[in-house]
């Protein structure tokens, strides 16, 4: 059998990915995580000395702890099958990142295990966020500068 | 099934959320003086949704809420608000802010009633608290 | 390439283990013993791994009634760098030592080599068989175990299990090996590493092919033309590739996989469960069993592998694969 033929046969055989089950489980799930977050937000708010601008801090350090809990019951991987990107783009997936790969790597030692690892998978996720941010800002600083729009 | 165990939890969070957003549009509380010229500011801009006033002495605690939609332009909104309020009002000490934990406690305030130099005090912490940045 | 043993060797005994998801497995009941902890309560998975290991060979030493000291050889490997796993198990067992990778083939190429130092006069006894264990091997080729990314349904379950095999000389009452043929390096041109099935089925496919044609045979020769790790839908490929090539789908009746049927049809292993240890475990348990007890006369045992590394798929490599076949027959 020649490549093509089997490619063809390959691609009859293989099942389409159900791209729309998927978004909208993306979505559903994706949203009760933001649900969720906006509500330990306005607790912050509501019981501390949070405005909205500063609540954000907290906000983040208590859904990323959740991702901790959850990833170290091995139920975020669970929650990260159905969900798929619903999961893996809010906060709580790169906490997932960065803990399942500290997890991981426990067993080759603090320093060259979890410390060498620890940014494995979500390293990517810092350097291309930091490398977009820079120049999303210097889109914006040329369009103030000629006047386009305001800051 | 198992799209209604994800679907269940949201509809009651939602449900919740927005069961407790229904009051009234403007309240003022402290002196009612100018009353009616504060309403009629706010009706003129379309963004504002709810407010709350809080005057004493010279002063004026304008919290307000500004509509989903504009909320992405919140700070920009905020400062044309008071900008127009110091128009108007050259002699007073006008202090605007969109946030919803100012707007919160200022409802706490007219919620408790609070008075005199206590109310001077969470003021003046609440503008603090509002200029706090990230 | 089909290598016909005169002397026929037979698989004396063998051991099978398996870790605590693989209870769930339809062949569970087949296996020697099932762990609930997949580090066989060792510090990390790869000394787990390790000790299951260990653990298949001496269950097939006992069953023979031998020692370490009886045996001539040890063959096996894993998927693992460097097969640490299996080398560090040859220590502990004490045994003259070769380790063998051809991905999740290795089970059968084993065999093959244990076969043939047999033939030769070399060997009187040799251990020979495969094993994977999860989370070490998802760890090298995958993501962490807990990362929370999707699998398409086209992905397989990596097992937690260990089969090894004694290979001695020809005996009446056991399952013995009357030919093998060694399976080319095949490249199809796949190049997602999340559908093996897709990858090794051409390999498998080949390899039955070109067995079938210089023993003279046909597939209705044989009770049984188990696969290894193809998966649900590797199978499917194999059969396609029969049909194609001009073979009624009724006589296709003898072609099964192990990896399809190890988890039944339970959705969490979307298509199948793969690794060296899902067909060195279902082989030399079920297959052995099943021969013994006189329901096969006549299998084909075809383990596919996929020989890619992590680096390879990264650089964009397509994924070739190859495929080992032994002809096992009852009297």
């Amino acid at each position: 059998m020649e490549k093509e033929q089997y490619q063809q046969l390959e691609q009859n055989v293989t099942p389409k990915p159900p791209y729309f089950k998927n978004v909208a489980k993306a979505f559903l799930v994706g949203g009760l995580i933001c649900t969720i977050g906006q509500a330990v937000s306005l607790f912050y708010i509501i019981f501390f000395d949070f405005t909205e601008a500063t609540a954000g801090n907290p906000t983040v350090s208590t859904m990323i702890f959740f991702a901790m809990i959850l990833t170290g019951f091995g139920l975020y991987k669970k929650i990260g099958q159905i969900a798929g990107a619903g999961s893996a783009v809010p906060v709580t997936g790169f906490g997932n990142a960065v803990i399942s790969a500290a997890i991981e790597h426990r067993s080759e030692g603090l320093v060259l295990g979890v410390g060498g690892n620890l940014f494995k998978l979500a390293g990517s996720v810092v350097l291309f966020g930091v490398v977009s941010a820079f120049f999303i800002a210097l889109i914006k600083f040329i369009l103030v500068s000629i006047g386009v729009v305001s800051w | 099934m198992k799209l209604l165990g994800i679907m269940l939890p949201l509809l009651v969070s939602l449900t919740l959320l927005s069961g407790c957003g229904e009051k009234e549009k403007f309240i003022v509380y402290g002196s009612p003086e100018n009353e009616k010229e504060v309403e009629t500011i706010l009706k003129e801009e379309d963004y504002v949704d709810k407010t709350t006033v809080i005057q004493y002495d010279n002063s004026m605690l304008v919290a307000t809420q500004i509509k989903p939609w504009h909320k992405w332009k919140k700070t920009k909104l905020e400062k044309k608000l008071q900008k127009k309020f110091d128009e108007k009002y050259p002699n007073k000490e006008v202090f605007v802010s969109a946030d919803y934990k100012i707007f919160y406690e200022a409802n706490k305030i007219k919620r408790e009633q609070v008075e005199d130099n206590k109310l001077k005090d969470k003021i003046k912490k609440l503008k603090k608290l509002a200029k706090e940045e990230t | 390439m089909v290598i016909v043993f005169q002397s026929k060797p037979s698989l004396i005994a063998a051991g099978v283990v398996a870790g605590p998801l693989e209870k769930r497995s339809i062949f569970s009941q087949h296996f020697d013993a099932t762990y609930d902890d997949e580090r066989w309560q060792m510090n990390t998975n790869e000394q787990g791994h390790r000790k299951m290991v260990e653990e298949a060979c001496e269950f097939a030493m006992k069953k023979a009634g031998v020692k370490n000291t009886d045996i001539d050889y040890f063959m096996g490997g894993d998927l693992v760098n460097q097969m640490t796993p299996t080398n560090f198990a040859a220590r502990d067992l004490d045994i003259p030592f070769i380790g063998l990778f051809s991905a999740c083939a290795t089970s059968i190429s084993s065999v093959i080599v244990a076969s043939l130092l047999t033939e030769a006069g070399a060997s009187n006894l040799s251990l020979a068989g495969a094993s994977s264990q999860h989370n070490a091997v998802e760890r090298q080729f995958r993501y962490p175990i807990n990362y929370g990314s999707q699998k398409p349904q086209t992905a397989q379950w990596t097992v937690t299990a260990a089969g090894y095999a004694l290979i001695g000389k020809h005996h009446e009452e056991y399952p013995s090996i009357e030919a093998a043929t060694v399976g080319k390096s095949v490249d199809y041109g796949m190049d997602d590493p999340f559908h093996m099935g897709a990858a090794m089925a051409p390999a498998a496919f080949q390899t039955i092919q070109s067995h079938l044609e210089q023993r003279n045979q046909k597939i209705y020769h044989y009770d049984l033309i188990l696969t290894g790790d193809l998966g649900q839908l590797g199978l499917k490929l194999l059969k396609g590739m029969f049909v194609e090539s001009g073979i009624k789908s009724e006589e296709l009746q003898p072609l099964r996989d192990a990896g399809a049927e190890f988890y039944g049809q339970d959705e969490t292993f979307q298509s199948g469960a793969s690794g060296a240890g899902c067909s060195a475990a279902v082989f030399f348990s079920y297959v052995i069993q099943q021969m013994r007890a006189g329901t096969y006369k006549r299998v084909l045992l075809v383990a596919t592998g996929a020989l890619l590394s992590p680096l390879t798929f990264q650089q964009g490599e397509t994924i070739p694969c190859t495929a080992h076949a032994i002809e096992i027959t009852m009297k």
